[in-house]
């Protein structure tokens, strides 16, 4: 009984993912006959559909732009984690943006990237994320985790903050901080209102793109389905890889 | 050794980028706010100042009214349900052989692309052009306001769900065993170690859950834009996605900005209330 309802979910949960799987390779006669029934069949006709209708720089272009994102984030998030553990006393400034979620500065963001002439620049996608509230949590969770006496014996021999900073405590942290750039990416990945407001369709994310691709063709379930399934491939590998130390270093903030 | 004032020195130099970052976008805009509510402004031409009027204009807004009420809606349908099921897929796996894996899998909705998640629910569940509408009846949440704010609570429980589970499983591996074995030694049933000693325990994490998920629901609208766009008649468009719309859409990002100020007081508000319940826990 316990199991059967644990399966349930499960197969509830990820049946969008197997049907994304699924259909896109599915041959446009059964897409347009409407019915899933009318037959079986594999093709690579939608992945090959895909590369007129501008897939691929796009998907190079969101890769680009959440890496450096990502990359960007965890190296503010070390350093500011770094000086909160030794006692800085800015915890609260960093809660209080915790509570503020991005979404709600919409408008004022606009209009703050509006006033810096950085609108419609790949420049409005990467600057606003640089730092982020909880990927400081993140790694200042982990960092909490250490025994402290290492940074004292680490000053005791003469290093510098920098060089304890970089050769002794990063080192230790370091899977929590691929766990968190991991999280920063898929944050910076599913963006979709903000890119579409800031920056014009030449600089969309991929993202945005799949959503107007939606609107655009609503009953052509394969194209959608592979450019949805090939917009997700790149998180899903990193979150296979990283799986373990995602849920743990979710857990952890959890914990604190 | 270098003294401890110098040590304070770098470690204020090292939190710097975090800081100026945080403060050109998250401080500046968060104050530029409460101006840019007091224009008459289209983006386009520049800005006329008009006072409060974009306030007055507000609260007489019967499209604001309607959309504050769909965030509570939308607040209540989702809060419950996110805690009840939390609590009950952690009890549900806990202990078991598959938890870990579970719990990967229950995670995985939130990391994936929302737009490829919201086109493959689209093309599953769509009423007329739907996978799924050839099997079974879908309702037409295209069409009927109570099945549309279904669809949007359903795909913001399946992309919240596995950080639920997450929070009260861990609160589920802090609860001593002497505890669960006590009671049971004491002859209580199964049911009953569950009903008077694990959920008493699990407080904290309900309230913990309460406050991330009520700021959550105060925000979630991207699930609005990308599955009904505040449809139909208005029945999904929560505040985040009136917003969107009066800044974006209709071009009136002055009336967005009062709307904006709104709502974020509505956000501190509540996260001071809860805050104020987490610390008498």
């Amino acid at each position: 009984m316990r199991h059967a309802l644990v399966l349930v979910i499960v197969l509830a949960v990820l049946l969008p993912f197997f049907w994304m799987a699924y259909a896109a390779f599915l041959p446009p006669e059964i897409v347009y006959s409407g019915d899933l029934r009318s037959g079986f069949g594999f093709t690579l006709e939608n992945l090959k559909k895909l590369a007129p209708e501008g897939f691929w720089p796009r998907l190079f272009f969101s890769l680009w732009v959440s890496g450096a994102v990502a990359l960007a984030q965890v190296l503010t998030a070390l350093l500011a984690a770094y000086a909160l553990w030794n006692g800085l006393r800015l915890w609260a400034v960093f809660l209080f943006t915790l509570a503020i979620p991005a979404e709600l500065l919409l408008v004022p963001l606009f209009g703050v990237l509006h006033q810096l002439h950085l609108l419609d620049t790949p420049w409005a996608l990467v600057l606003p994320f640089v730092a982020s509230p909880f990927t400081v949590l993140l790694v200042f969770q982990a960092m909490r985790a250490l025994p402290y006496a290492l940074v004292e014996a680490a000053r005791i021999d003469g290093a510098g903050e920098g060089r304890i900073l970089f050769s002794v405590v990063a080192p230790l942290v370091f899977p929590n901080l691929v766990a968190a750039g991991v999280l920063a990416f898929a944050a910076h990945w599913n963006l979709v209102l903000f890119p579409r407001v800031a920056v014009g369709e030449r600089y969309w994310t991929l993202q945005v793109w799949i959503a107007d691709l939606t609107r655009r063709y609503p009953a052509d379930w394969g194209l959608l389905s592979a450019a949805a399934l090939l917009s997700t491939l790149p998180l899903l590998l990193l979150y296979l890889l990283f799986e373990r130390k995602i849920v743990e270093t979710f857990e952890g903030s959890v914990k604190g | 050794m270098r003294g401890l004032r110098f040590r304070r020195i770098e470690h204020g130099l090292f939190a710097l980028p975090a800081l100026g970052f945080l403060g050109v976008f998250f401080f500046y805009p968060f104050l530029e706010v409460l101006r840019f509510s007091t224009w008459r402004w289209s983006g386009l031409r520049a800005p006329e100042p008009v006072g409060l009027k974009n306030y007055a204009e507000l609260f007489a807004d019967p499209l604001f009214w309607q959309s504050v009420k769909a965030t509570f809606l939308f607040a209540l349908w989702v809060l419950p349900s996110f805690l009840l099921l939390s609590i009950l897929i952690a009890l549900l796996i806990e202990g078991q052989r598959y938890e870990r894996f579970v719990k990967g899998a229950l995670f995985l909705p939130g990391l994936v692309t929302v737009g490829a998640a919201s086109t493959a629910w689209y093309t599953l569940l769509a009423p007329d052009y739907g996978a799924l509408a050839a099997f079974l009846p879908v309702p037409a949440w295209d069409q009927e306001p109570f099945w549309a704010m279904a669809m949007v609570v359903a795909f913001t429980l399946w992309r919240y769900l596995g950080y639920g589970v997450l929070v009260v499983s861990a609160h589920l591996k802090a609860i001593p065993p002497e505890l669960v074995e006590a009671a049971r030694v004491d002859g209580a049933r199964p049911f009953e170690v569950t009903r008077y000693v694990v959920l008493p325990l699990l407080r904290p994490a309900v309230l913990f859950l309460l406050v991330v998920g009520s700021v959550l629901a105060l925000q979630s609208y991207v699930a609005v834009f990308l599955l009904t766009r505040g449809g139909p008649f208005g029945a999904t468009r929560v505040l985040g996605y009136f917003i969107y719309e009066l800044g974006f859409e209709n071009f009136r990002l002055g009336y967005a900005a009062a709307a904006t100020v709104v709502l974020l007081a509505l956000t501190l508000f509540v996260a001071w209330a809860q805050g104020r319940l987490l610390e008498e826990r």
